[in-house]
């Protein structure tokens, strides 16, 4: 760089051609966008019309039916819901302590071990709630146990990823220092890891509880309890105002522990 | 010509940034506005193209286009009366008047060449900027603006590809690029070494030189200031405190300005390492 | 985050200016935890109380053998002529999915803006939030339920479901970018004249953009699994299939049908995930492929500047 000699000429650069990858990713949009169309028959004259046209669920949201929650049946389905997301998130919770652990370096004791937890997490990851749901109504019968079940998977799932991402940057420190007292495996883990992790831990698991609380909502809808199975009741009795009035009162309750969970999750990290 | 008449800014907070300010700074004039930071320096230049407005007294700016890169010669002088100047009438005065800034301000996830070219925004319709169809008139003019700080040859690499010193020179450019009356440089190399630093105001002596570019430039650094500055005004708590030629500013009048003895801080120091009779203080310890 | 936790905290300081006590009174009490005790009997209490639901206990203990039995069914003698058609229903998920993340992009960028406390007005961004918080709260499964009666059975529904949906999450993540975007170009467009739409187009975008982009990617991604199951309300995909193959105990083609949502999105999120890093990381990848903190095409004088002087000159290659 010289100031000094300003009428230095560099030759201008070319403008470069637009990059593939821009140009890939603009064809990949095209194609997929006119792909799915096709094939799901979407059509935005469709939308438009449909909602235009009358229709029960619109007419049962203007004269929602906020009453719905006096009905004992309605009533006993909110505290089933709270009490299937409760447990499933204590029990599912607690086994994912010990399943985040041995899926990281610093808490399994083998490679094969930790290669096998891993692999049993990513599959009860990989399976939505609502299919676990599905799967446990097939085998227990429809009732409150397949969507307690369920909610244990599913905390499982979100818990254990959650938990090992956080040990994976622990601090390796007193890890060593419990090593070179000599401490038993377990020990080690419980004095030099697990307390670097328990307030982290204790956020996921509140955290944990509010994802159980929606899920709860619709794994009644396959048979499996909690207000969903509500929902399910007077949706096929085309009883929409009611539909909507459980709807709305789930959802102010969800909120409401959502912001109890947020406020004690702010005090706990 | 630049005429603040009992200027005065007030902070929502209550701070004092400029007080009664009374200052006329010719068309074409080299000046460099010295004082301790939050003495009001970015307040005075952010005045006088509206980013900081007025909240007592008058500005006057008077804008003459001259010679440019792009050869402009058309429009009539005008005069803006800067307080209550709002909309189309604020950035037809922000047009005329390119700014430089200390973090440069580059959109670094575009390339160069759009960062020159957000100074052709205004003269551009606003249908084509926003399909990026400039004409290739205004291309050109960003381009020859990259040519006259050296740095061409990047025109199509993205702005976060580049060092501190190569981001200003961008940052130059864009400013140039707008064909200007008036450059507004605010703290413009804080964040440079001094070899770049040096670069830099090289340029703007460069560009105010063959342009006519009234330049007005915020610095800390009082041997930049005496050696680049026709002019040097300098500000305490608001309030001007010395204005004279670059020649008249010694080390009493710094110290005066800075309202404390000097210290390391307050010098950038030489491009080439090695004495240099222009060091004008190297002052012992001083706690900051 | 450290292990600090579990020592007592030093009670030794209220008490070091009663320079006569004897070491043993200077030495900290064990502290009471009474916050570790009440948590346990909360927890407890509320284990027993969520316990006492109508469950029936008795079924548990078939489980892990029906269990066993459901899984040998699945995977011994799969039903292979199911394949075609649980293929085209997991891409009819997967077209609904795409569909719904594009028709939630198109409202949420825009809606992202006004929720922007640096853009608009305080009120008009907290209003905006709420509506984003009323989306978010509400699982893609329940609109589907409420949609079917406007849509129809089928695919329609569910890509309304899926676009609704996220326009809560997807906007949340855009007005979060959105506000932390660099102010520096934005003073700068304003001190060029730009008209507002132009400094939108030129300091904003450019900005966000790739963010954005990568963010709806994910969505996407998101929208995969929800869309999966969406069909067990009747709203399209390959959710109806799998819950019919469940609830009527056709084994041999549920798992195939499991295995093929398994896969696909697997395979998905593998491909978004790797064109979100290249977004991120632009054209150029971060500019520094051999890893020195520096810009590979650096002049080689400001390289050597640069190495040399630790202070200056680095600001700009953040």
């Amino acid at each position: 760089m010289s100031a000094t000699a300003p009428s230095r000429r560099v030759a201008r650069p070319d403008e470069p051609p637009p990059s593939r990858f821009g140009v890939a990713m603009g064809v990949l949009f095209v194609v997929m966008t006119a792909l799915s169309v096709v094939s799901t028959g979407f059509s935005l004259d469709g939308i438009i019309e449909d909602l235009g046209r009358r229709n029960d669920s619109i007419s049962g949201l203007l004269n929602i039916d906020l009453s719905v929650i006096t009905s004992t049946r309605t009533l006993t389905a909110f505290v089933e819901t709270l009490q299937m997301a409760v447990v499933g998130t204590i029990i599912g919770g607690a086994a994912a302590l010990p399943l985040a652990l041995a899926s990281t370096e610093v808490g399994a004791r083998t490679t094969t071990v930790r290669w096998l937890v891993r692999a049993f997490n990513n599959v009860v990851r990989a399976i939505p709630d609502i299919l676990w749901a599905l799967l446990f109504v097939a085998m227990v019968g429809i009732g409150v146990l397949p969507g307690l079940l369920a909610l244990v998977f599913f905390s499982i799932a979100v818990t254990t990823k959650l938990t090992s991402d956080v040990l994976d940057g622990i601090d390796l420190g007193p890890v060593e220092a419990a090593d070179a007292t000599g401490a038993a495996h377990v020990a080690k883990l419980r004095t030099a890891v697990v307390p670097q992790i328990l307030p982290a831990y204790s956020s996921f698991l509140l955290y944990n509880f509010e994802l159980n609380l929606r899920a709860s909502a619709v794994l009644g809808l396959v048979g499996a309890g909690g207000i969903g199975t509500r929902i399910e009741f007077y949706r096929s009795a085309g009883r929409w105002p009611e539909v909507w009035g459980i709807i709305v009162l789930f959802f102010a309750i969800t909120f409401v522990v959502e912001r109890l969970s947020i406020m004690f999750r702010r005090r706990l990290v | 010509m630049i005429q603040f008449s009992d200027a005065s800014v007030t902070y929502a907070g209550g701070v004092h940034a400029m007080q009664h300010l009374d200052l006329t700074i010719e068309q074409g004039e080299f000046v460099v506005i010295v004082g301790l930071s939050g003495a009001g320096k970015s307040t005075l230049v952010r005045a006088v193209n509206g980013l900081v407005p007025l909240t007592g007294g008058s500005l006057q700016v008077d804008v003459r286009p001259g010679r440019s890169l792009g050869g402009r010669s058309e429009g009539e002088p005008t005069s803006y009366d800067v307080v209550g100047l709002t909309g189309r009438r604020l950035r037809d005065l922000r047009a005329e008047v390119g700014m430089i800034f200390q973090g440069f301000n580059l959109v670094k996830r575009t390339t160069v060449l759009n960062n020159v070219l957000m100074g052709r925004l205004h003269r551009v319709p606003t249908w084509r900027t926003l399909l990026g169809m400039y004409p290739a008139d205004d291309v050109e003019l960003a381009m020859r603006a990259l040519e006259r700080v050296e740095i061409v040859d990047k025109a199509y690499v993205r702005a976060s590809n580049l060092s501190g010193g190569q981001q200003q020179r961008v940052g130059i450019a864009r400013a140039l690029a707008q064909e200007p009356s008036i450059i507004l440089a605010d703290e413009p190399v804080a964040s440079l070494d001094p070899p770049t630093s040096h670069a830099v105001m090289r340029y703007l002596q460069q560009i105010n030189r063959e342009f006519g570019i009234t330049t007005i430039v915020n610095l800390h650094f009082l041997d930049l200031a005496t050696r680049y500055a026709d002019r040097i005004v300098g500000l305490r708590n608001g309030e001007l405190v010395f204005d004279g030629p670059g020649s008249a500013a010694d080390e009493h009048v710094f110290r005066d300005i800075y309202g404390r003895s000097l210290t390391a801080d307050d010098v950038m120091g030489e491009e080439e390492r090695g004495g240099d009779a222009e060091a004008v203080v190297t002052p012992p310890t001083s706690p900051a | 985050m450290s292990s600090t936790r579990q020592q007592p905290p030093d009670q030794s300081t209220d008490r070091t200016s009663d320079a006569e006590r004897v070491d043993e009174l200077l030495r900290p009490e064990k502290p009471t935890e009474v916050f570790r005790w009440v948590v346990t009997v909360v927890v407890l209490v509320l284990l027993a109380w969520g316990l006492s639901a109508d469950i029936k206990w008795s079924r548990l203990l078939e489980a892990p053998g029906e269990f066993a039995t459901i899984v040998r069914l699945m995977f011994r003698d799969p039903d292979w002529s199911a394949l075609p058609g649980l293929l085209s229903a997991m891409w009819e998920s997967i077209a609904m999915a795409w569909l719904g993340t594009v028709i939630a992009t198109i409202f949420a960028i825009p809606l992202a803006f006004l929720a922007a406390e640096n853009l608009v007005p305080g009120w008009v961004a907290f209003l905006t939030r709420q509506v984003f918080n009323v989306l978010r709260a509400v699982p893609e499964i329940i609109l589907a339920v409420v949609f079917i009666p406007i849509f129809g059975l089928g695919p329609q529904a569910g890509i309304m479901a899926l676009g609704v949906g996220s326009i809560g999450t997807l906007g949340k993540l855009c007005y979060e970018i959105i506000e932390g975007l660099d102010d520096g170009p934005i003073e700068a467009a304003d001190a060029t004249g730009a008209t507002g739409v132009q400094r939108l187009r030129w300091a904003v975008v450019p900005q966000v953009l790739p963010e954005l982009a990568s963010f709806a990617m994910y969505r996407f991604e998101v929208n995969i699994r929800a869309s999966a199951v969406l069909g067990v309300v009747g709203a399209g995909g390959i959710g109806g299939l799998l819950a019919q193959y469940i609830q009527f105990k056709v084994w041999e083609r549920a798992g195939l049908a499991l295995v093929v949502v398994v896969l696909a999105t697997i395979l998905v999120d593998a491909i978004s995930g790797r064109i979100r890093r290249r977004i991120i990381a632009g054209p150029d990848g971060t500019g520094d492929v051999d890893g020195d903190g520096l810009p590979d095409d650096l002049d080689p004088d400001e390289r050597a500047r640069l190495t040399t002087d630790p202070v200056g000159g680095g600001a700009g290659l953040s």
